[in-house]
């Protein structure tokens, strides 16, 4: 019985889950047996080899920085409140969120928090700034081995330079929100969770 | 309840089942004393059933303890009966057909209804359908216990309104039914809030989705496949159960048609992509080989629609009717294959020179009669054909300068581009992609577009030595000029003594001298390019403009080849009609000559033995023509496949192969793998646009030849850049307008129809072959249709409509009004371009603006710190963020680590390792950070290391609200 409780999903927790996030009851439910699908070891949290086997994310090139978004620091399993908070980013902004949640705090499938997580992807070090490195790494990641190191550079150094407006050589979180002010974030950044 | 709902998760199975046994109960208890009530009620006006809700709700809230108790006493048989009795209810709901989920509530009723039912029905069988059950019920009970309780009595208003809506008999009533329901959920919102609303239907809706959900539950295989069936009879009967009554059932019927048609748009929206031919493939090589490449692809397309086009016109109108309701083969000598050719006529060698057989077909203007009306349609062949060969060149003219327009509209709105290399580094990759084929080209288009985007950079801000720049190019184009000069004279020159040769007759020359003029076109055609191509390395130019003036160049060199070919066939065609001059002269002595022979030996019996094969006849300049175009546009075709398999294809496979066993790196070094030639292929394929348009009148075959090769070529030519080419060095964006092509193909299509129009309009056709055959000029036939045809008052009006002193004027007006449009056009561009200066230096002014006081900020904040901080406390920090690094450092390690873990099986990752396991080595992220602490950048202040995060995360959230 014991293990059928931890396995199960319980009321409380779905309760938690949806003031938390946002998802409907049956969203809940659905993701969970997908999270349950996911889970290999069966012990109610999920590996990075777990998310390793989903295929869009074994391609991506920045799919280890996503996976590495589900985990909280330091840590090498995520239970399913943490895969609900991080999928919540991913929720299509609906009308009635604003109105109803603007006196509790923002919601997480706010625009800011989508380009904070986006944000998050970019910066490695996690010191709220995207420096020159970082962006190398991850430009490394996207074009493979097809482009040389100085163009690289040069390709790190413009898009600083673009973004860059209080002169420290790195892209702070203010400018990078910025950059995308005309990118239709809202849009691009949600997932049509089923029903 | 709430309790009970903690007992329910810790307690076993039976009590679960009970409990859920109990719910039922309590619901179907609910339900009886309420249609009890309501079928007392019914008479009674609608109005007060909002009112009645609210009443309803609060007896409910009370219920529950007294239904607790009194539920274990009720007996089954009485679920049983009831049971029974709801079923009949529900089998009338089944019918209408499965419908929108978007009228959840209407819907949501009838799902509890059927969840009953289900549930009593496991209660007949055996014990671990209750198991499944009491999943539902955990559901059902999620909300808790006051929510329950509303939910009921929710549910149970509605079930009462069903009654009414079920029993009701008159049309009247039911049409109502929708207006009601309208007006029910009006009222709603004051006795249930929105929000509760909202939750109740989800738990009802969610009860279906867990069932389809269980797959993810532990249970035994043998439940799961029980549950299963249930859910999917349960999916019917729930799909099913919408609609009912005429105008809920119009509404649904509206609802799926509208749903229906969206997804019908959205199919045919992929349709219409899927229908672009070829686009796929274009889009494959774009990604991997660059736009200017992509570029000539889609020149290929645009032109095989428009020969698509030429094909039918001169198929449909010309080729079919002389073909089905012409004479036909062999019954006048224009259609016959004379006597002396007849034996070879059926020969491969003949046909594929477009002699024999194939000369005396539809394919040439020869073949076509005189006659005025053919068939039992009346069809005026000779007026279509000319008719067909004018709208060829008119339709040509049309699509190339309103495409020409249309893309020049297109290039001048221009997009704000200030973070393109953010964007490209943010926003590029698209997250949804599975397939690891798709992968591959997205990382190809990124990476080129990376490029293109570099190279775009470096030439933006290339400031060399203007002046020697400026030399060079002078010097280039001097170079270039020398070339085409010496090229142009060499061709005069050789065109001259050929001429000469020729009156001298060839067969006193040797084989060079006989086929010198072909010998140095061609020779000058391979080398002069490359030569060019050496020359303009000088100019540094950007590659898209050095592109531009390449082919400029190469148009100017090709310019003579076209031009030794008219004055050949020029040359040939005054040949031809001396020759038809006297032949002319002799059938008049032959058939005189016959007819007196006739006459003299027999008086009675005419000349009619005398075959159409035997019937001398001229040589027939326009079947030559036609037959010259055709040959070329074949060798033409021919040269450029065997060309394309042995430049690219062998050398690849050699390269390739033969690097295994060679002294040198063949594929880095001396041959390597050949780049696409943009620029060769692009003029080529406008030449022999060229040469269809010139010699389309007088072998109406060649559109159709064209649209071959063009097909063709396509497949192979994208089969070969695939597979034996290799991206060039620099890839450049090229303009998605090209435009240029268009410029080059209208030049090249003025240059071809001089020379059509020019035979049509100065020379007359010949005698005895051909649609206007007998006639003075061709345009005649245009003369003679209006006398015939038209009544006389048209060609009066005509004839005064085209006369000088009108059209003088009109000609004028014209050049008058393009010359005003040209000047508005032209101030509007530059205002344009004014506009879009001022935007952009005031964007710089503002960013620089902003760095400043950024900057000025930060120095202050400097100097406040550096005054108040300690020089311990500052040892300190500068620890801490050493450690911080180091930790930073091994992150890097293992999450580059986790990536090639994640690729496993593509041939990706061994480069990239290399390239990460040296990157941590060549980065210098230490002194940077250094630098940070010096500086004081804003958001990572010394003095608190960590205290930063929140506050950047807050400050934007801080703005929004």
């Amino acid at each position: 019985m014991g293990s059928r409780a931890s396995t199960l999903l319980r009321e409380e927790e779905i309760e938690e889950i949806k003031k938390e996030t946002g998802f409907s009851h049956s969203q809940i439910t659905r993701l969970y047996s997908r999270f349950t699908s996911l889970d290999k070891g069966e012990n109610g949290t999920l590996s990075r080899e777990d998310f390793q086997r989903i295929p869009e994310l074994a391609i991506n090139p920045l799919g280890d920085r996503i996976i590495n978004a589900f985990f909280p620091e330091a840590e090498d399993q995520v239970n399913f409140r943490g895969f609900m908070r991080t999928l919540a980013h991913f929720r299509p902004i609906e009308d009635n969120d604003k109105s109803k949640n603007v006196a509790v705090s923002e919601p997480l499938n706010s625009r800011t928090n989508k380009l904070l997580f986006a944000f998050r992807l970019y910066d490695l070090d996690r010191d709220d700034k995207i420096s020159r490195d970082e962006l190398l790494q991850v430009l490394r990641m996207m074009v493979g081995v097809n482009i040389s190191d100085e163009q690289l550079g040069s390709i790190a150094d413009r898009t600083i330079q673009e973004a860059d407006t209080n002169g420290d050589n790195s892209i702070s979180f203010s400018e990078f929100i910025k950059v995308l002010e005309k990118v239709d974030v809202e849009q691009k950044m949600s997932i049509r969770f089923l029903h | 309840m709430g309790v009970d709902i903690g007992l329910e998760f810790e307690g076993d199975e039976d009590e679960v089942s009970t409990f859920q046994e109990e719910h039922e109960r309590e619901r179907h208890r609910a339900k009886i004393s309420d249609g009890d009530r309501e079928r007392r009620k019914r008479g009674n006006g609608r109005r007060k059933r909002a009112s009645r809700a609210e009443e309803w709700e609060g007896e409910s809230q009370a219920r529950p303890e007294r239904r607790e108790r009194g539920r274990r006493k009720r007996t089954r048989s009485d679920q049983e009966a009831k049971g029974s009795d709801r079923d009949e209810e529900v089998q009338p709901k089944t019918k209408s057909g499965k419908s929108a989920k978007t009228r959840k509530h209407i819907k949501n009723e009838k799902t509890r209804k059927m969840e009953e039912e289900e549930g009593e029905g496991e209660e007949r069988h055996a014990k671990r359908k209750k198991k499944h059950g009491s999943a539902k019920k955990e559901e059902r009970e999620e909300d808790g216990g006051k929510r329950t309780a509303k939910e009921k009595a929710q549910e149970v208003k509605r079930k009462k309104h069903k009654k009414v809506v079920e029993t009701s008999s008159e049309p009247s009533e039911e049409d109502d039914n929708d207006e009601e329901d309208n007006e029910e959920r009006e009222v709603r919102p004051e006795s249930l809030s929105s929000e509760e609303l909202e939750k109740l239907k989800e738990a009802v809706d969610e009860r279906k989705k867990l069932i389809q959900t269980l797959r993810g539950k532990p249970w035994p295989m043998k439940k799961k496949c029980v549950t299963l069936r249930e859910s999917q009879e349960f999916v019917e009967k729930y799909e099913g159960a919408l609609g009912k009554g005429k105008g809920r059932k119009l509404y649904a019927y509206k609802v799926m048609m509208n749903k229906k048609w969206m997804k019908f748009q959205r199919d045919f929206e992929n349709f219409k992509t899927a229908c672009i031919p070829w686009e796929m493939k274009i889009k494959e090589i774009e990604s991997h080989f660059g736009s200017s490449v992509a570029s000539y692809f889609i020149f290929l397309r645009w032109m095989y629609g428009i020969n698509m086009i030429l094909f039918c016109l001169t198929f449909g109108l010309v080729m079919v009717p002389e073909a089905l309701m012409g004479r036909p083969y062999g019954t006048i000598p224009r259609k016959t294959v004379p006597r002396p050719e007849a034996t070879s006529a059926m020969d491969f060698a003949v046909l594929w020179d477009f002699g024999g057989y194939a000369q005396y077909s539809v394919l040439f203007y020869g073949y076509y009669n005189n006659q005025r009306a053919i068939g039992w349609l009346k069809f005026r062949m000779p007026l279509s054909y000319f008719l067909v060969g004018v709208g060829t060149v008119a339709y040509s003219y049309m699509v190339v300068i309103r495409t020409m327009a249309r893309n020049a509209n297109e290039s001048g709105v221009g997009d704000d581009n200030s973070f393109n290399f953010n964007w490209k580094t943010f926003t590029s990759w698209d997250y949804l992609i599975g397939n690891p084929e798709m992968a591959d080209n997205k990382f190809a288009s990124i990476t080129t577009s990376f490029k293109e985007a570099i190279l775009e950079e470096q030439e933006s801000r290339k400031d060399d030595n203007i002046h020697l720049t400026r030399f060079l190019r002078v010097l280039a184009n001097f170079l270039v000029l020398c070339c085409l000069a010496g090229s142009g004279y060499l061709i005069y020159f050789v065109v001259r003594r050929s001429q000469k040769f020729a009156l001298d007759g060839l067969d006193n020359h040797t084989w060079w001298e006989r086929n010198e003029v072909n010998m140095v076109m061609s020779l000058l055609g391979m080398f002069c390019p490359m030569l060019f191509d050496v020359i303009s390395a000088l100019e540094n130019y950007h590659p898209r403009v050095a592109l531009q003036w390449q082919l400029g160049r190469i148009f100017a060199l090709f310019l003579g080849n076209l031009y030794t070919f008219i004055i050949a066939l020029m040359d040939e065609i005054n040949l031809k009609r001396e020759e038809e001059q006297i032949i002319k002269f002799n059938i008049t002595m032959w058939e005189a000559s016959l007819y007196n022979g006739t006459v003299s030996v027999n008086s009675t019996a005419p000349a009619i033995t005398i075959q159409p094969a035997d019937v001398p006849r001229g040589p027939c300049w326009e079947t030559m023509v036609g037959q010259e175009f055709v040959r070329l546009i074949i060798s033409d075709t021919m040269t450029t496949y065997i060309t394309l398999l042995i430049g690219d294809f062998l050398r690849a496979v050699l390269v390739r192969f033969l690097n295994y066993c060679w002294c040198w790196d063949l594929e880095a070094g001396f041959p390597s793998y050949s780049e696409f030639d943009v620029s060769g292929n692009v003029l080529g394929l406008i030449f022999n646009q060229g040469m269809i348009w010139m010699g389309a009148f007088y072998a109406p075959c060649l559109p159709a030849l064209n649209v071959l090769r063009l097909h063709v070529s396509m497949y192979l030519q994208c089969w070969a850049v695939m597979c034996c080419n290799v991206p060039q060095e620099r890839v450049f964006k090229a303009s998605g307008s090209n435009n240029f092509y268009m410029a080059m193909l209208l030049v090249i299509l003025f240059l071809s129809t001089l020379p059509a129009i020019y035979t049509i309009v100065t020379i007359p056709p010949s005698f005895d072959c051909g649609p206007f055959s007998g006639k003075k000029r061709m345009f005649d036939v245009i003369q003679e249709t209006l006398e015939s045809d038209f009544p006389a008052w048209f060609g009066k009006v005509f004839s005064y409509a085209s006369n000088p002193g009108l059209v003088l004027p009109f000609i004028l007006l014209m050049v008058l009004a393009i010359y005003y449009l040209q000047s508005t056009s032209k101030s509007y561009k530059e205002a344009n371009v004014e506009l879009k200066k001022k935007l952009q230096t005031q964007n710089e002014e503002n960013k620089k603006k902003k760095k400043l006081a950024a900057l000025k900020a930060q120095m202050d904040l400097e100097e406040a710190r550096k005054a108040s901080s300690q020089t311990a406390k500052q040892q300190k920090n500068s620890n801490a963020s050493q450690q911080d690094q180091e930790s930073d450092e091994e992150e890097d390690h293992s999450s580059s680590q986790r990536l090639h873990h994640g690729k496993n099986g593509r041939h990706a990752p061994p480069p990239v390792r290399e390239q990460e396991g040296q990157l941590p080595a060549t980065r210098a992220p230490v002194p940077r950070s250094y630098q940070h602490e010096h500086h004081g950048a804003p958001g990572y202040l010394p003095g608190f290391p960590r205290q930063s995060e929140p506050r950047m995360h807050r400050v934007p959230s801080l703005q929004r609200h």
